[in-house]
């Protein structure tokens, strides 16, 4: 198992619901090909710094993952496929000190995200006392 | 010679700061190492130690691939920058 990234630009001319779907997607094709994904970073609509296919924002989105090293051509070539997909990125961490900082930024995503539950939690807990 | 001048002193700003690591989503951080026109600045001017430089070019090409920076910037992109501002 081997510590890996990828980054994924979404079109941005699909609908809220589309984009979702999408990212299931690219993260079944992980799962699907015995990866396990340690965390998400979803950066969202973003601008390019130029053009893809025409298209000037896109819709990032990046996970982190270990995955046998011999899994990562068939994700890349199902990504591939993908035509929603304007491009992807996949990143190894090898050494120590890049093992090292992946911890640190799966650690980081996983942070990230955390306020939100925590918003919802607090949420229902108001709804709660308001019943 | 103003550019010349800014990069005088020479030591690696990285190694002073201990980083080991450089995240290419981290756009900020590569700025220092980048020019007007977004080309990669040598050593020679920048005072970065090999080592640092070789991390920086690596990580200044993986942004590239994935539009955080772009390759080259012409006339012509130049003149709508200061509408992206505005936005």
């Amino acid at each position: 198992m081997r510590h890996y990234e990828n980054l994924v630009i979404v079109k941005p001319t699909l609908t809220q619901e589309e984009l979702e779907q999408e990212i299931k997607a690219v993260e079944e094709v992980i799962t699907s090909n015995g990866g396990e994904i340690a965390a998400t970073d979803a950066m969202g609509m973003r601008k390019l710094a130029y053009p893809i296919q025409k298209n000037e924002r896109g819709y990032y989105h990046v996970i982190y993952y270990k995955v046998a090293p011999s899994a990562i051509s068939e994700i890349e070539r199902r990504f591939r496929i993908n035509e929603n997909l304007l491009r992807f990125m996949t990143v190894k961490y090898e050494n120590k000190k890049e093992i090292t900082a992946w911890n640190k930024m799966v650690e980081k995503a996983k942070n990230a995200p955390a306020p939100a539950t925590e918003e919802k939690k607090e949420e229902a807990a108001s709804e709660e006392a308001a019943e | 010679m103003s550019e010349k001048r800014k990069y005088k002193k020479r030591y690696c700003k990285y190694c002073e700061a201990k980083i080991d690591f450089i995240d290419y989503k981290d756009v900020a951080s590569l700025r220092f190492s980048l020019s007007e026109r977004y080309k990669i600045m040598p050593r020679r001017l920048t005072g970065n130690c090999k080592k640092h430089q070789d991390m920086v070019s690596n990580v200044i090409k993986r942004a590239r691939a994935a539009a955080f920076v772009p390759y080259v910037v012409t006339r012509k992109e130049v003149v709508p920058n200061p509408f992206e501002i505005l936005k």
